[in-house]
């Protein structure tokens, strides 16, 4: 052989020996899209903290360690895992969606070994690369919170950050669709399931004990899991819905009616696009519920990768303002049995709130506006079908009277809009919840009122079944603003919670209102105003650690 | 733009190649009382002297006055060397030096810790590569010096394989690693000192330095970090050459 070639073939062999060359094993990705499938197993951790290093975490910002008194400190390190998996869209399209597992670690007993799993729904944010199982964004506050309350005190951590969100390329998010967010909750604890054994932290395994819970939008998709998993007689242990929207018809009729929520601009869109989505005649165009100013893009507009500051700057939405100000003189065609009354009915309804004696009058009077969110041709359509069709939640527009037994629409609603909130509505299906159960919020909350929806929840299913408020029954109610001495007892075992709840706020209001520089210097009037912009967000931690102490009683612990 | 640094190392690889090239035929001469071919034998000690940018992609901690970023370096190792070598004419010879592919491993440069997990001075990953040099050697001195210096350019080809993220990498990097390294082409250069021990043996020491660059890509469950790597290594040849 000639020489040169020889050297050329050795060269050759060694670089196909070289190019042969194996290397090491990354994730699997699962090529199956069938729901509640892990894309990626193992998970990807994000990060892993010991428990001192998740304290000194937390303790180095001003919200952290306000956190950390509420939740007290760390016991078990936590791992932070990402989870990608596969769930379905509002119209049941396949898509990717992603969460956190986060599993706590360390040497205490309550950190390893078999453990129980709470799955977090968490509350409306528009920010669309919301990532909550990354705790390194300063703006996941429900990451850190759902982090310091349960995982670092010994439970197992799921919290999907819902399909549209993330790396989901859904387009939307499918808002308050009961059927879908159920679903995918369901499916990322079927995909966390799948993780647990494969992670770094596998010495920590699930003990079969699952609890349900989550805050705003979230106590909604909580409790709207728990229904979905009774009825397909899957095991929950114990849920604790949170300051959520769980009775949509009720709620939606008052916004109509002129009881204007904090948040309702973000709300509508949110609402709007997702019920599209899922059912299709919402609207023809965007133009037929929304303003000009409006209209254009704002089917697309949430959730966004822009911040919402930026979204209000730019006047992509209002601040405030859903209605017109210029409320309308609504002439119904005299075709209409009772057109002239029903007519004048409705003008009086949809005016501009203006009772002086209603302290919630200066909050929906912030509803009103120019330039404003939503029609007035659209809003009367929504108030005739619940004008005529009343909702048995709320005092019956004509007579003033409320409804015995408190059920949903008598019938089915007309109007496209009200039909979604009335499919959604968690009323709906006449159950109640046969795990143990507690309903957490704030009397106050300006966001969601409590009244609609706690209290009528609470309500209808007193009326289906009044054993499960007795004592030792399975359905507990907390009002963070409820009077209190301040000392647990048998009957109010929250009283620690409502007390410290209250005196925050209450330090709060004197931090505003001392003079500067001690405190902020504002007139009683700003801050109040300001408590209450904030209102809806404080109450969090406080049913969050309700729903711990009640979760930990119900282990026996 | 082209970097002016990266189009020198091209011009000076291509150089290298055509020199060698060009040279076969050209400096080949027929001459009966010398040896062609020589094999070699010998310990290659490689230093590497690596330079990498700080891993940059999701979750990396950023370098920040409290911290630094998240680097790594390549421990030095010690092999066995390979080389087939032609002689072309009295003067010059061409050089395929090729290592026993060492198992070099990266250590973990930066922050004490990544979270809670150890990352400084860790063991992160393991690599083998396959690094041929084919050389143009000029040597000095007559043929029947006993002791001859020799300088020689060429070009390098570096091909990693057997890629593996350790243990404490994957705890850093948040799970299994699969690491990509693509292969380098870049300039090399030699100095050394030949010495006739008997009729057919040679004994050499030699000092080389070559030019190695590329980029890492960490794919941990579907998260892709990178860093762009240049090592300088350079290698210090003790061998034994058989000619024939």
């Amino acid at each position: 052989m000639n020489k040169f070639c020889f050297m050329i073939a050795a060269v050759a062999t060694a670089l196909v020996t070289a190019c042969a060359g194996s290397s090491s094993p990354t994730s699997v990705t699962t090529a199956s899209t069938a729901r509640g499938t892990l894309s990626t197993n193992p998970p990807f951790r994000i990060a892993s903290l010991s428990a001192p290093a998740f304290q000194a975490a937390l303790s180095a910002s001003a919200s952290g360690s306000q956190l950390l008194q509420i939740s007290g400190a760390p016991v078990c390190g936590v791992d932070f895992y990402y989870l990608k998996f596969w769930t379905v869209g509002g119209a049941n399209e396949p898509t990717q969606s992603s969460g956190a597992l986060m599993v706590p670690t360390g040497p205490a007993p309550t950190c390893s070994g078999a453990r129980p799993i709470v799955e977090y729904a968490h509350g409306t944010n528009t920010d669309k690369t919301l990532n909550i199982a990354d705790l390194t964004k300063s703006s996941n506050t429900e990451g850190a919170l759902i982090a310091a309350m349960f995982a670092a005190q010994g439970y197992i951590v799921v919290a999907p950050n819902y399909a549209g969100y993330d790396i989901s390329t859904l387009g939307y998010h499918p808002y308050l669709n009961a059927v879908q967010q159920s679903g995918e909750m369901i499916d990322i604890l079927t995909a966390a399931r799948t993780a647990l054994p494969k992670t770094q932290t596998s010495s920590t395994s699930d003990n079969g004990k699952l609890f349900l819970t989550g805050y705003s939008q979230g106590g909604y998709v909580a409790m709207a899991t728990q229904k979905a998993m009774q009825t397909a007689q899957q095991p929950v242990t114990a849920a604790a819905p949170m300051s959520g929207p769980y009775a949509l018809e009720a709620f939606g009729d008052a916004l109509f009616f002129g009881g204007v929520d904090l948040g309702a601009t973000v709300f509508a869109p949110l609402l709007t696009t997702s019920y599209q989505h899922a059912y299709g005649n919402i609207y023809a165009a965007t133009t037929d519920i929304y303003s000009a100013t409006y209209a254009a893009g704002i089917d697309t507009l949430l959730p966004n990768t822009n911040s919402i500051d930026y979204i209000f700057a730019n006047n992509l939405l209002p601040l405030t303002a859903a209605f017109n100000i210029m409320t309308p003189t609504v002439t119904l065609p005299p075709s209409l049995p009772n057109s002239a009354q029903l007519s004048a009915l409705l003008t009086g309804l949809l005016a501009e709130p203006s009772n002086a004696k209603d302290p919630r009058t200066p909050l929906f009077d912030l509803g009103f506006g120019t330039p404003y969110l939503i029609n007035n041709d659209y809003r009367v359509s929504y108030a005739l079908d619940a004008a005529t069709n009343v909702d048995g939640a709320i005092p019956n527009p004509g007579t003033g009277q409320s409804a015995p037994g408190l059920p949903l629409a008598a019938t089915a609603p007309t109007q496209t809009f009200r039909l979604a909130l009335y499919k959604n509505d968690l009323r709906n299906g006449g159950w109640t919840p046969a795990s143990p159960t507690l309903l957490c919020g704030g009397m106050n909350d300006p966001t969601v009122f409590y009244p609609l929806n706690t209290s009528v929840i609470q309500g209808f299913w007193a009326a289906l079944q009044p054993s499960l408020f007795a004592p030792g029954g399975l359905v507990q109610v907390l009002d963070v603003n409820a009077p209190t001495n301040g000392v647990a007892s048998a009957t109010d075992p929250y009283a620690q919670i409502e007390a410290a709840f209250q005196t925050t706020q209450a330090n709060l209001f004197l931090q505003l209102t001392a003079p500067a520089p001690a405190g902020a210097g504002l007139t009683a009037a700003a801050a109040q105003q300001q408590l209450t912009q904030n209102y809806h967000a404080a109450v969090a931690p406080f049913c969050t650690l309700a729903a711990r102490s009640f979760f930990t009683k119900i282990l026996g612990g | 733009m082209t970097n002016p640094k990266k189009l020198a190392v091209r011009i000076f690889s291509a150089i290298a190649v055509l020199l060698a090239v060009v040279a076969l035929p050209a400096l080949a001469e027929d001459n009966s009382s010398t040896y062609e071919n020589s094999l070699r034998l010998g310990l290659y000690a490689v230093f590497y002297h690596s330079t990498a940018d700080d891993l940059t992609g999701p979750y990396v901690p950023p370098a920040s006055a409290t911290s630094p970023g998240v680097n790594f370096k390549a421990e030095d190792v010690k092999t066995l060397y390979l080389a087939y070598v032609r002689r072309l004419s009295p003067h010059f010879e061409t050089e395929l030096a090729l290592g026993l592919p060492p198992l070099t491993k990266t250590e973990g440069k930066g922050p004490a810790t990544l979270g809670s997990v150890p990352y400084n001075g860790q063991v992160i990953s393991t690599a083998r590569w396959f690094a041929p040099t084919l050389l143009l050697n000029y040597k000095f001195r007559d043929e029947s010096a006993q002791l001859r210096p020799f300088v020689g350019i060429g070009v390098n080809y570096t091909s990693f394989y057997d890629r593996n993220s350790t243990a404490a990498g994957n705890a850093a990097s948040g799970g299994p690693t699969k690491v990509s390294l693509p292969s380098s082409v870049g300039p090399a250069a030699t100095v050394g000192l030949s010495y006739r021990a008997a009729e057919h043996w040679n004994l050499y020491a030699s000092y080389s330095i070559t030019q190695v660059k590329t980029k890492l890509t960490a794919n941990t469950a579907g998260v892709i970090r990178t860093s762009h790597i240049s090592f300088g290594p350079q290698a210090l040849v003790i061998s034994a050459g058989y000619s024939f």
